[in-house]
């Protein structure tokens, strides 16, 4: 054979030219817009940010419809309920009747008797303990000894359908022996014979303490010393449920190959993947966690719960899908709501109207689980020392368990009721100093770039302009002391995590909070893998947009797959307000890998220096020659040319932060949102109704990635927040029994109980936040509830110390007022303002600090600025480190002990393992 | 405890039913003491109407009966025989959405979405017999549903872009219609 006819001839596309057209191309809007680059300046803000070099124009900063939207509106959605597989059986909870009980013994015959009833499990079946919390795991999927709250799962049924499944829970016989109840919190911290949980060695004596905190800082001993003006409060706040339409339900499924998924609505889908694995006592990856739409979840659906693990405990039983739905009832014995909380505070102020000092004593019932109630208790004191410069901070916190339906992590977590006593204090302190409340707060802000009392590092703060533009816009000046009896208004501040600094569970394996994955193949659409839980806050969207930003693509070619384990990178879920921060941060790290090849790939083809091209508009070109570039999709093919389908990975991690002390951990977080509200209210005196006019409600989100989203999250927030302030409350009976577990008489506001409310986007933003942003989902809970309460003592003199101020608590407290004074309740007068020297003194300050703010946040390079400054130490270092006044302690000493407050009593124990309790 | 859950009583047997539902003849049989509300989401295939409280509550449940908006939850199924039924399902002309549809995720009416179906029904009820309405009577209108999640002002903003839509006429585009070129040619303007 000639060495010709070895050659193997092929065909061979003529370069330069395709007879056809190019695979992947074809749709609407075949010509690119050029960059606005006027649009691009305004989305960059103001200041330099590291993404200024990123954006496109394309996506962020725009008002932008979910997503996932037009799948809720054709009822399309599938969310717990609606998973349907064939060959389902229904299952059941047999819950406790009891608050606290031994189960003695459980008699299923009857129940498995019944014709159509397929498995019943009991706590036997699944002895793993669980919790959120790697520290607490005290929850079971059923009761192994005792039954702990009205509503306490102690064993499931699955049968053929609902009916039958009702029928069978009603046949199982449960003899208990019941136990004495503990209903009031403050009971909690005493000894008792039959603790509800034990804790081993880390039990607090035999107590029913769960978790006590104290902490001092700053200046304790001369904080009372300095004060002119101090304000004392005594707080209780009833517990609240998120009340999210959408009941618990849960699917759970073992496919062929011995794997289970499980459908659920879930906020954070990986915890339930670990505690399954945990319950089940079968591998991670031999499950896969399946997040379905979420109807809601505001913090109520973040726990794994009992109910997850009862559903896949049955079809484990039955080798069938087992669907498990919850009654409206039910969620409200599964809770996890706002503790109900009995805090005391007092406030000092000094005669330049300095905060010299905070004094919180928290006491908070966390009901029959841990929960989240680590973290609550912390975040009771921790998440009020700031925004402003203080010199002393004294926290004690206890949380302890009580035969209720667990509380857990609500909207606002463990920030929402210390954040009322506080603002509505700081009214009260303006009162006596006879400034303006207003006034008295800008005259106190800690500066961009700075550090808290307690270490916090704080990056940008829009605190400044969030109270000035309230002020302006709600007509403040004119209105404030100035409106006629029964009309009012008032201000409350916010200050929130925006992403919680400590992973809960990473240590020491030191994973980044997220992961996002992309995948360009050559259809040209960008598939995005992450695990953020979409749970209607946005956050599919606004990875999407993240990701159309970078690429300078529409959103209709994002797509992003965030439901399944399988498939999404570890995500800690939808939790601390973490989402758009760490998410979008990590979407866009992985996007600009991409940018990147695709940057060379048209450098390559164009023959321009990379620095020299820009992305805009599904193109890539010359930055001063337009015509000079390739289309988003021949770069995308040539740099698909070595490896085919693009794919990159992006993480984000928390910079180190904070300081050393026990608990330094908790409240730490890359960047804190800031807000400021003012609501106007009316009172009607002779009834006790208090209606609220109107909101103006400014929010730092530091960039609002998308305003639309932005503003239904502060316009939501202002929703429940008014409805823990005005109306909700859950109430519990004379024999301990929650009475209200239902949506009629559990009262959440109405259309007709909303008052308008004006959004007002402040954006600082964020030198770590993705394009400057944090977040939104959360912090704007926070001041609405001191802002009604300001107000109504605005309207009517009257300060309330308890939530709900519902018709009858107010017409009780405008009755003792009148009792106290002899007056007729439509004789009482309003307060009144006149201003004291302070008034000039602190508006000269605060004209001072604004500038000083001003160039903090422009300049990153200017010295650290720690608290204390305000009190005259150098701002470069913690006061604590130049006055042995100023102290950091975590543990009590003998003179506190000596009188403890409520919460602090908590103390009087020692732990089991140093030789306290029996 | 108390189980809500309706029925409470047994039932007494099978019965025929038949309805429009979603303009599509419907017949089953049923329990002669079912709840509407399980019928469509169990056995008429409707799993868009939502189930968030089992005793007129929430609001999530509502179908228009008639043409009139009712509580599924409160409803013997035996009283929708023979009715036109239409649930969430029923709104969208093929791919076409219905303006207060469409209006919802251009306007932030819809969150989590679990109260969206309620609403969506209850206010294409309002804006069939009243295309312009005031604010008194879109809040009258949605005043039995409950949203925990948008505070319902964007809802409102969603009835009044949807209204403005009926309005004018303005065509509601056709959710298959191609999407962007990844391909774009360059233009000078
Ligand atoms: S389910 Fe019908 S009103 Fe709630
Ligand atoms: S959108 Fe979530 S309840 Fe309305």
């Amino acid at each position: 054979m000639s060495e010709d006819k070895d050659k193997v001839e092929g065909y061979r596309q003529q370069s330069g030219k395709l007879p056809f057209p190019r695979p992947g191309s074809g749709g609407s809007r075949g010509t690119s817009d050029l960059r606005d680059e006027e649009a691009i300046a305004g989305i960059k803000g103001l200041g330099e940010h590291k993404h200024d070099d990123l954006v496109t124009g394309s996506a962020v900063g725009k008002p932008t419809a979910l997503v996932d939207g037009r799948w809720k509106v054709t009822g399309q959605a599938q969310y717990g309920d609606d998973v349907r597989l064939p060959g389902e059986l229904i299952g059941r909870i047999v819950r406790s009747k009891h608050h606290y009980a031994r189960v003695l013994s459980i008699d299923v015959s009857a129940a498995l008797e019944l014709p159509g009833v397929v498995a019943v499990a009991t706590g036997r079946d699944a002895s793993g303990s669980f919790g959120v919390l790697p520290v607490t795991k005290d929850e079971h999927a059923m009761a192994q000894e005792k039954v702990r709250h009205v509503g306490d799962p102690v064993a499931c049924v699955a049968a053929i359908d609902e009916s039958t499944a009702r029928e069978a829970v009603r046949l199982i016989e449960v003899e208990y022996e019941e136990l004495e109840a503990l209903h009031d919190m403050r009971g909690g911290l005493e000894d008792s014979d039959e603790p509800i949980h034990d804790r081993g060695q880390y039990h607090i004596g035999s107590s029913n303490v769960q978790k006590r905190v104290f902490q001092e800082f700053g200046d304790i001993k001369g904080m009372a010393d300095n004060a002119v003006a101090s304000h004392s409060s005594s707080w209780k706040f009833a517990g609240a449920n998120h009340g999210f339409t959408e009941p618990h339900a849960v699917v759970a499924n073992w496919d062929p190959s011995g794997r289970l998924t499980l459908y659920t609505p879930q906020q954070v889908p990986h915890y339930v993947h670990r505690a399954l694995a945990d319950v089940l006592d079968v591998p991670m990856h031999q499950i896969n966690v399946h997040r379905t739409f979420v109807g809601g979840g505001f913090g109520g659906k973040s726990d794994p719960f009992p109910h997850e693990m009862c559903a896949a405990i049955l079809s484990r039983k039955t080798g069938r899908p087992v669907r498990i739905n919850f009654d409206r009832e039910e969620v409200f014995w599964v809770n996890r709501g706002r503790h109900p909380s009995r805090i005391d505070m007092n406030l000092h102020a000094d005669s330049e109207g300095r905060l010299c000092g905070i004094e919180t004593d928290a006491l908070i019932d966390g009901g029959a689980f841990a929960s989240f109630g680590h973290v609550t208790t912390y975040y009771n004191g921790v998440l009020h020392t700031a925004p402003y410069e203080i010199g002393a901070f004294h926290y004690t916190g206890a949380r302890v368990w009580t035969n209720k339906p667990a509380s857990g992590a609500m909207r606002g977590h463990g920030a929402v009721n210390s954040r009322c006593a506080f603002e509505v204090g700081m009214d009260g302190i303006a009162e006596q100093l006879r400034v303006d409340p207003i006034t008295l707060r800008l005259a106190n802000l800690l500066p961009p770039h700075s550090a808290t009392i307690t270490g916090f590092r704080v990056t940008s703060i829009g605190m400044r302009e969030c109270l000035e533009r309230v002020r302006e816009a709600s007509g403040w000046d004119e209105k404030f002391r100035k409106l006629p009896y029964g009309h009012g208004i008032g201000v409350g501040c916010g200050f929130f995590i925006s992403g919680s600094g400590l992973p809960i569970h990473w240590e020491p394996n030191k994973f980044p909070h997220a992961t996002v994955h992309l995948k360009v193949d050559m259809d040209g659409g960008v598939t995005v893998h992450t695990g953020a839980a979409e749970i209607g806050q946005g956050s599919d969207t606004v990875v999407a947009q993240s990701v159309a930003e970078v690429l300078g693509l529409p959103l209709d070619m994002i797509r992003i797959r965030s439901r399944e384990t399988d498939t999404a990178p570890v995500d800690l879920g939808s939790y601390s307000s973490r989402v758009t921060f760490m998410n979008a941060n990590a979407a866009i790290s992985a996007a600009m890998e991409i940018r990147q090849e695709l940057l060379d790939a048209a450098a390559e083809m164009t023959e321009a220096p990379n620095d020299r091209l820009v992305i805009g508009d599904r193109r890539i070109y010359m930055r001063d020659d337009p015509k000079i570039g390739v289309s988003y999709l021949e770069a995308l093919h040539k740099a698909q040319e070595d490896k085919g389908a693009l794919v990159s990975s992006g993480a984000y991690r928390t910079p180190p932060m904070g300081r050393v002390h026990k608990g330094a951990g908790a409240g730490i977080a890359p960047a804190y949102s800031f807000s400021a509200y003012v609501a106007e209210v009316k009172v009607d005196v002779e009834t006790g109704q208090t209606k609220v006019l109107k909101v103006w409600a400014a929010h730092d989100c530091g960039k609002a990635l998308n305003p639309l989203s932005v503003k239904g999250q502060i316009i939501g927030s202002c929703h429940m927040g008014l409805g823990q302030v005005l109306s909700e409350e859950m109430k519990y009976g004379r024999n301990g029994h929650l009475i209200n577990p239902d949506l009629l008489d559990y009262k959440i506001p109405t259309i007709h109980e909303m008052p308008e409310v004006v959004p007002i986007i402040v954006e600082s933003n964020d030198s770590e936040g993705p394009f400057g942003a944090k977040e939104a989902g959360e912090g704007p809970l926070l001041p609405i509830l001191p802002a009604v309460c300001n107000a109504v003592y605005d309207a009517i003199g009257i300060r309330t110390s308890e939530l709900p101020i519902t018709p009858d608590r107010v017409h009780r407290m405008i009755e003792d007022r009148c009792k106290k004074e002899e007056m007729d309740p439509l004789d009482l007068d309003s307060p009144v303002l006149r201003h004291s020297e302070l008034q000039a003194t602190l508006e000269a300050r605060a004209s001072e600090h604004a500038e000083r703010d001003f160039l903090r946040a422009s300049d990153p390079d200017l010295p650290d600025y720690n608290n204390g400054a305000l009190f005259g130490f150098n701002p470069e270092i913690p006061a604590d480190e130049q006055d042995e006044r100023w102290v950091v302690s975590v543990t009590p000493d003998s003179d506190y002990m000596e009188s403890p407050r409520l919460a602090g009593s908590a103390w009087k124990h020692a732990e089991r393992r140093h030789g306290g309790g029996s | 405890m108390v189980q809500f859950r309706l029925p409470m009583l047994p039932a007494a047997g099978e019965v025929p039913w038949s309805a429009v539902v979603n303009d599509e003849e419907v017949s089953l049989s049923i329990e002669s003491n079912a709840i509407l509300l399980d019928v469509l989401r169990d056995q008429a295939g409707s799993l868009g109407t939502k189930r968030g409280c089992d005793m007129g509550t929430c609001g999530c449940c509502s179908v228009l009966i008639d043409g009139v908006p009712r509580l599924s939850c409160l409803t013997l199924a035996q009283e929708g025989s023979g009715c036109s039924i239409t649930t969430v399902e029923g709104l969208a002309d093929g791919h076409h959405l219905h303006p207060i549809q469409q209006t919802f995720t251009e306007c932030g009416g819809s969150q989590c979405g679990f109260c969206t179906p309620g609403f969506l029904v209850v206010i294409s009820a309002l804006l069939e017999d009243n295309p312009t309405p005031d604010d008194a009577e879109i809040k009258a209108a949605i005043e039995g549903n409950l949203c925990r999640c948008t505070g319902y002002q964007q809802i409102v903003d969603s009835v009044r872009a949807a209204s403005n839509i009926l309005t004018s006429g303005e065509a509601i585009e056709d959710s298959t219609a191609a999407k962007s070129d990844p391909d774009p040619g360059y233009v000078a303007d």
